[in-house]
């Protein structure tokens, strides 16, 4: 199966079961957890059902191109149900048999994984899902996001798209995967891949993101005294991405990079915080 | 009656379960009692999917209850012998005829029959109940604020004689359905008391967990010997996959030839840590290329499976094998300066700088110790020079084995290599302690550094919270110098490593290395007292400079303990000891000075009892060698050390009846201190044992 095709079977399922196919976000993340159409949307009474494609960020993974499974760019496929439906495993397993692993054939298993951000204020239970032995999936019952103890609870299903695509097509570097016919995932990221890393390691000009790092946490923080929730969640964002760069670059000492961490938390839950207040009074009324 | 009880969920954590199964077992039995329903028997099944209980015995009801209510006074109740409003009202509300109230103690008293409960209308509260109350170290909610409890809850069974219960909790109701295996079985199987087991197992699904884990093992034993080979079997490996699957089926793969170049430890490590994946070795020799995993599910073809398991492993261990080429390229004495890049702790410098202070406390120490400075010298340049390496980054418990395999693989002194291996040695409670005496020294300064540097940050744990690791510091420290058998005092060795940090401009204030001692001494008396010896044994002993010192004289005094005359001796020797506090000088006994026979016979008794407290510490070293004080004693016939153990204790014979009849202070100050110095020379000669005064009366 391509890459592409992947995708459009995995949107074709679960738009199919009721999630809004929303389109990805135009803002550096490094996860799909990141989205306002997670974060912001798993705090609240309100139910919700998304899917979508979450290009991820993650400066400090990447290994220009030589490890076949590690990058600084790559996707995943995010689901977010909330509430978390009764039936959710066999869903997910129905979401695979969709996309072509008969599952009967495999030995799947749901294998403890207890997930945490701590940059988000965030921390769910859940598992890893393990076919044949391989992790592709991450499946998470968010307990508490941006610090705030949720109610429903959304379930989050997190595919790690290039590893199920790895395995579909028997390939062994990611770079191998065909993403379209005639076009691999090596043609489309190769030098995105190697000058970013190069970017990421050595050429991060430090002193300038840390500027902007402060820039962006005092954006953040005017615009939350507006309650302009969504244009601070945004800077938010931006400041996590540029913490991301000051770790890739290597220029944090153990109690700096905490204090970094601490910044972005600080901020994400001043965010839950506004969103909560400002929306809930909306559903209230 | 039988009960079957099971609580369906979504997948639990498999080291989990175990516990869980023991308090659900725990927890039922307690609400049984408080409930007076008694039993038979109490059975517990648990898988990924499901904890059970089945209780065997129940009786119809609940055991009848009496119970004496006290009601009004007397004098209230009955007027000229006829029952008052007062007493016809309590009699009523404790559902007795007036005439069954009883008069005691100036009181009316009735005697309130409890009805027993049917059976079947307590058990639906009470198993809810357990639902509830189950502990878990992190619960979750789930759907719209169901919970909490350890994972979602899908079903749950309850049946009594196979009728079902009317339980619910979380917003599930109980029935008679349970779910066999998810891929194996099609939809939902009837249970109930009797077949619980059976049921199950014909629905592809192992519900007794030994069972189990007898399938996992004999699966993947047999399987490795039908090749004429050997799994290697990790106890907690086998406990894991017991409860990461349902139905056991082994499948054996295998990964290229040459990441054998690896070392054993390293290729266990990525089976064991990444995959799950049991070792293959032939017997008694090193590890093949061969590993055998436990899937959960029997699928048509099996080929499939091994082979995602080989892709899996394959890339793993790629990851390890670029590692490791990479780590080879850098000398080991390159790899030690990148410690300078890596934090030990925000006020105590860096791992070099860690690494610097261990060096200067052990060169300063190894003079007094029977090692080869030569070999310690080089072993000390090295330490902790894996740790900046990728592959220790990966698999942090890979370090000291890495430290090894790469000084090996780099011609280094083979004693070097093992030396630097043992320096971080143990790296658990009930792990190996290193083999040679330099990588020994080197494994204990390490931990007195920590220590010493934390205590000096005010960074004591407090209650259970210990981030950083100290008490597993100081246990690992009095376990490493226990068995070397060193006469080095514990003190010492943590003033070293004060001295270290000192040496390089960190302040150390003495009381952070006297609180370092007395934490690590408690370390000691607890991993001593789990091993048998009595507490106050223990406190008394460490009065002994070093650890084993300590732990000998706990074991003898242990000894000394146990002979009924001990308790005479401690009574009168903690008086001695006391009075001999009041002594002004460091004089002799002179016995020129005596006026009674009693100083004559106690002063007589001196060097006899001298004598045996020596000769009790020299045989008692030979029955004893140094040993790992979290190991059980050991077990050593002691007989040999009943002359001098009798000879000490009577001492008793003499102490008392000048503790009895003579009086110490007296006016004459030459004869006044003559005789506190006797008493002087009492308690040093027992003091060489430790302090006794602690165990008087």
């Amino acid at each position: 199966m391509l890459f592409q095709d992947l995708i459009l079977k995995l949107h074709d399922y679960w738009g199919g079961y009721g999630c809004v196919i929303t389109e990805p976000y135009d803002t550096e993340v490094g996860a799909g957890t990141f989205y306002p159409t997670t974060f912001l949307k798993a705090l609240g009474p309100l139910p919700w059902k998304t899917a979508y494609v979450a290009p991820s960020r993650r400066p400090q993974d990447g290994r220009y191109g030589e490890n076949p499974y590690r990058f600084q760019y790559y996707f995943q496929y995010q689901v977010i149900l909330k509430p978390s439906p009764s039936d959710v495993q066999d869903l997910y397993l129905d979401s695979l048999r969709a996309i072509g692993i008969k599952v009967e054939d495999h030995d799947v298993r749901f294998v403890e994984d207890n997930w945490e951000s701590p940059t988000l204020g965030a921390w769910g239970l859940g598992w890893e899902v393990w076919l044949d032995g391989m992790e592709i999936t991450q499946f998470t019952y968010f307990q508490q996001v941006g610090g705030v103890d949720v109610n429903p609870v959304s379930v989050e299903i997190t595919y790690g798209l290039e590893r199920i695509a790895l395995y579909l097509q028997n390939k062994k570097h990611t770079y191998d995967v065909e993403y379209a016919p005639g076009v691999t995932i090596g043609d489309l990221r190769r030098d995105f891949e190697l000058e970013h890393c190069a970017y990421n390691f050595k050429h991060v000009n430090a002193e300038k993101v840390r500027r902007w790092f402060d820039d962006y946490e005092e954006e953040a923080r005017r615009l939350l005294e507006l309650e302009l929730v969504h244009p601070a969640y945004e800077f938010v964002l931006k400041a996590s991405h540029a913490f991301n760069l000051l770790d890739a670059r290597g220029v944090l000492g153990h109690a700096e990079r905490q204090a970094y961490v601490q910044r972005v938390r600080r901020l994400a839950e001043a965010t839950a915080r506004t969103y909560l207040k400002k929306h809930h009074q909306e559903v209230a009324g | 009656m039988n009960l079957l009880f099971e609580i369906g969920t979504e997948e639990l954590p498999a080291g989990y379960v175990p516990r869980a199964l023991a308090d659900l077992e725990r927890l039922a039995a307690e609400r049984l009692a408080v409930a007076r329903l008694g039993y038979e028997a109490i059975e517990t099944y648990a898988t990924p999917r499901r904890l059970a209980l089945v209780v065997r015995g129940l009786p119809e009801a609940s055991e009848q209850q009496e119970e004496e209510r006290r009601g009004p006074p007397e004098k209230a109740a009955f007027k000229d012998g006829q029952p008052t409003p007062a007493a016809t009202g309590f009699a009523r509300k404790a559902r007795v005829d007036v005439g069954d109230l009883e008069v005691r103690d100036g009181y009316v008293w009735a005697r309130v029959v409890h009805e027993g409960e049917p059976t079947v209308r307590i058990l639906p509260g009470l198993l809810a109940g357990l639902v509830r109350d189950l502990p878990a170290p992190k619960k979750m909610i789930w759907g719209a604020g169901d919970g909490p409890f350890v994972r979602p809850v899908r079903w749950l069974v309850a049946r009594l004689n196979g009728e079902v219960l009317p339980v619910e909790v979380f917003n599930v109701a109980a029935g008679r359905a349970s779910r066999g295996h998810r891929f194996l079985a099609s939809g939902e199987v009837e249970v109930d008391a009797t077949n619980y087991v059976d049921a199950l197992n014909r629905a592809f699904v192992v519900a007794d967990v030994n069972r189990r884990r007898e399938r996992v093992v004999f699966e993947a034993s047999t399987l490795a010997l039908s090749e004429g080979l050997e799994a290697v079997l990790p106890k907690e490996l086998v406990e894991e996959v017991t409860h990461l699957v349902e139905w056991p089926v082994a499948i054996m793969g295998s990964f290229s030839q040459r990441y054998l170049d690896l070392p054993d430890e390293v290729l266990a490590t990525v089976m064991i840590q990444h995959q799950r994946f049991f070792p293959v070795r032939r017997p008694g020799e090193r590890l093949t290329n061969r590993f055998v995993g436990i899937s959960g599910h029997q699928p048509p073809d099996l080929a499939t499976v091994r082979a995602g398991y080989e892709q899996v492993l394959e890339g793993r261990i790629y990851d390890a094998y670029f590692f490791w080429t990479e780590d080879l390229k850098t000398p080991l004495a390159e790899h030690h300066k990148k410690l300078a890049g890596i934090n030990f702790q925000r006020g105590l410098g860096t791992m070099a700088d860690k690494a610097a202070r261990v060096r200067e406390a052990a060169q300063k120490l190894a003079g007094k110790l029977a090692l080869d400075a030569g070999l310690l010298r080089e072993a000390a340049a090295l330490f902790k020079a894996d740790l900046p390496t990728q592959m220790v980054y990966e698999f942090p418990e890979l370090e000291g084995v890495m430290a090894r395999a790469y000084a090996e693989k780099q011609g280094l002194d083979p004693r070097v290599a093992r030396a630097l291996e043992d320096a971080v040695r143990p790296t658990g409670p009930e792990a190996p302690l290193p083999e040679t005496p330099e990588g020994a020294l080197l494994a204990a300064l390490d931990r007195a550094d920590t220590l010493v540097g934390f205590f000096q940050l005010g960074k004591r744990p407090s209650g259970s919270a210990d981030p950083y690791g100290l008490r597993r510091a100081a246990a690992g420290l009095v376990r490493i110098l226990g068995p070397t058998g060193w006469e080095l005092p514990l003190q010492e060795v943590l003033q070293a490593a004060a001295d270290a940090y000192r040496a390089r401009g960190f302040a150390v204030e003495p009381g952070a290395v006297e609180a370092a001692r007395s934490f690590a001494e408690e370390r000691l008396e607890s991993l001593l007292t789990e091993a048998g010896l009595p507490t106050l044994a223990v406190r008394a002993a460490q009065k002994a400079p070093s650890v084993y010192g300590k732990m000998l004289r706990a074991r003898l005094i242990y000894e000394l303990m146990r002979r009924p005359e001990f308790a005479e001796l401690t009574r009168l020797y903690k008086r001695a000891a006391n009075l001999a506090q009041q002594s002004g000088s460091d004089r002799e006994p002179d016995p020129a000075l005596f006026e009674t026979d009693e100083e004559t016979r106690l002063y007589e008794a001196l060097a006899p009892t001298r004598r045996a407290v020596a000769q009790l510490l020299e045989r008692g070293a030979e029955l004893l060698p140094p040993w790992d004080p979290a190991a059980p004693l050991p077990e050593v016939d002691l007989t040999p050390l009943a002359d001098p153990l009798a000879q000490i204790l009577a001492l008793a014979g003499a102490l008392d009846p000048f503790m009895d009849h003579v009086l110490v202070m007296v006016d004459d100050p030459a004869v006044r201190e003559n005789r506190l110095a006797l008493l002087r020379a009492v308690r040093d000669a027992l003091g060489e044992l430790g302090a006794l005064e602690l165990l008087g009366a």
